[in-house]
């Protein structure tokens, strides 16, 4: 695999889970919504 | 007004089971074809950039738009659209919101049992007996080859499991929201994960399984999948940007009818904002993070880059991938896994198709949820065996898969865009999802949900039919060339396929069934309200 290809991966592959992680660490940990309404 | 009855038991859980409508078996193969066949970087720039433009802003107008709706005690597309469009004709911009998930789930159905019974056949050696040739095992297990063929109900045969997929789905469905849908995603979404993570150890430390082929390793497959070619020249290349768009589109099922159903159940201060980016970044990590590293990979280093090109999603899933695993150590049980995978991406998937549908029978008819279900179970039915029958070359599943899982979806978003930004004007719809938010949009997505999704959207939509209903070579000026696709000849010319023509016509039957349905469902409303004119 070139220099490019290990790039382009780290970068697709590491951007989607860093974001699916922290949204999902937002969701869990972060303040929850209000009980009433 | 109808009554809110079902909700979901907690944010996790509508993220779930929106992700669980997003996450596919085009997560697992057809990103990875489209991402090799394009070359990886300049690919995943066009597929991020459509992701950010895209993908999750529509997304964010098709939650906000279906929780105003269903506040209003609206829980279906024509319903929604009906309270907030204010004009008779309002609630005929969610017809497509109806007969998409509707119509997609009588093939889609199709294909979810054949994940099911290649994983039970996998679990059975089947893929593994000396000799088994699987192009003609998918032929003759899909009825590939010719009308009717797959009308059996042997292990070999797909009839038994349409029929046990059909019952699963609908016995979920009847168990409601909370204890069918949610349910159903809260454990699978999570199985779903550690299956790919399992096989996604198996395939990179496969090495390179064959000595003699020392170029067909692990770290090969990796580079035909991510080697950028070149990028510049890629990027102007209007159908790479035509192939991650769309992907990028219909991976994350906006416009589908799905998501404005389930954000319906939200309450006023319900999030849509971290939940529509949650439910998003899901899809993503499958599709990019697991997907992407998973299929082309394993079939590369069995099969060479040769083996590979070329292939499309049916054919890459279900006759590649069986070979590849018959090559693995342990491929019974890689094999089995893998397809249980795709049938759990599948089948939460199909379950966010019913629900519109009985909200919409439930609302609009004043129907009860067996009644409703049964009704709903007769319509698709009816369309799953035209499919299931006419299967020869899989032409009546490509009919209604073009016309109504693609076109459609290509208009309800376009509508949806438009709804959000400019019926209900973007100052109050960006208020309105901000109502409850847990996050802050970037302020930046007020220009981009205005102006650059609609244009986005249009463009890629003009450039999808010029070439695939008109033809285009994607030329321009006296290079330019238009011939009409087999979509096109199929239904008009000189040689039109019966099939194809039936298809076309079961389909626009639906619509103008359904187009009458919502007429109806449109008096009870105006009774109901109180209205006097329509």
């Amino acid at each position: 695999m070139s220099t490019g290809g290990w790039i382009s991966m780290i970068l697709s592959v590491g951007f989607v889970t860093v974001l699916f992680v922290y949204c999902v660490g937002r969701v869990l940990f972060g303040p929850q919504p209000d009980a009433d309404e | 007004m109808p009554a809110i009855k079902e909700a979901f038991s907690s944010r996790l859980g509508v993220i779930l089971a929106v992700a669980g409508s997003a996450v596919g078996l085009g997560n697992f193969l057809r990103f990875p074809g489209l991402a090799a066949q394009y070359g990886g970087g300049a690919f995943m720039i066009a597929y991020f950039v459509s992701l950010l433009v895209l993908g999750i802003p529509i997304g964010w107008a098709e939650w906000t738009i279906g929780r105003k709706g269903g506040l209003a005690g609206f829980h279906s597309s024509p319903g929604i659209f009906h309270v907030i469009v204010h004009h008779r004709l309002g609630k005929y911009l969610g017809l497509l919101g109806f007969i998409i998930p509707v119509v997609v789930y009588m093939y889609y159905v199709y294909i979810e049992a054949w994940c099911l019974g290649y994983a039970l056949n996998a679990a059975a050696g089947t893929f593994s007996q000396p000799g088994v040739n699987y192009g003609d095992f998918f032929a003759s297990f899909t009825g590939a080859g010719a009308n009717g063929a797959s009308l059996h109900f042997g292990l070999q045969d797909v009839g038994i499991f349409v029929i046990i997929v059909y019952a699963l789905n609908f016995f979920f469905i009847y168990r409601g929201l909370s204890k069918g849908i949610e349910f159903v995603c809260k454990w699978g979404i999570p199985i779903l994960i550690v299956i790919a993570l399992v096989i996604l150890g198996r395939v990179l430390t496969l090495g390179t399984p064959d000595p003699t082929k020392p170029d067909q390793n692990v770290l090969n497959a990796l580079g035909y999948m991510w080697n950028p070619q070149d990028i510049a020249t890629g990027l102007k290349n209007p159908q790479l940007w035509l192939a991650a768009a769309g992907q990028i589109f219909f991976s994350l099922s906006v416009g589908f009818g799905a998501v404005i159903t389930y954000a319906s159940y939200l309450r006023k201060k319900d999030d849509v904002v971290l939940s529509g980016l949650t439910a998003a970044s899901a899809n993503e990590f499958c599709e990019v993070g697991l997907g992407g590293l998973i299929t082309v990979p394993a079939a590369f280093v069995f099969l060479g880059a040769a083996g590979i090109a070329g292939q499309g999603t049916f054919s890459l899933g279900f006759n590649v991938l069986p070979y590849v695993f018959s090559k693995m150590p342990l491929g019974d049980f890689f094999a089995t896994i893998f397809y249980l995978l795709l049938f759990i991406a599948a089948i939460t998937s199909s379950l966010s198709m019913l629900q519109p549908g009985i909200a919409f029978f439930e609302e609009g008819l004043g129907l009860k949820r067996k009644s409703a279900m049964g009704l709903l179970a007769g319509l698709t039915g009816l369309g799953t065996l035209l499919v299931w029958w006419f299967s020869k070359d899989l032409k009546a599943l490509d009919t209604m898969d073009f016309w109504i899982g693609t076109v459609g979806i290509f208009i309800q978003g376009m509508i949806l865009v438009m709804v959000y930004s400019w019926y209900i004007g973007i100052e109050a719809a960006w208020a309105e999802t901000h109502e409850g938010a847990a996050m802050r949009i970037p302020l930046f997505y007020k220009f981009i949900l205005k102006y650059i999704s609609p244009a986005f959207l249009l463009i890629v939509f003009v450039m999808f039919i010029a070439a695939n209903v008109f033809g285009w070579n994607f030329a321009l000026g006296a290079a330019a060339e238009f011939k009409p696709t087999s979509y096109v000849t199929d239904l008009v010319g000189p040689n039109p396929s019966g099939v194809a023509r039936g298809t076309f016509l079961f389909c626009l039957s639906v619509i103008i069934l359904v187009g009458c349905l919502i007429k109806i469902a449109g008096k009870n409303w105006a009774r109901a309200s109180g209205e006097t004119k329509l």
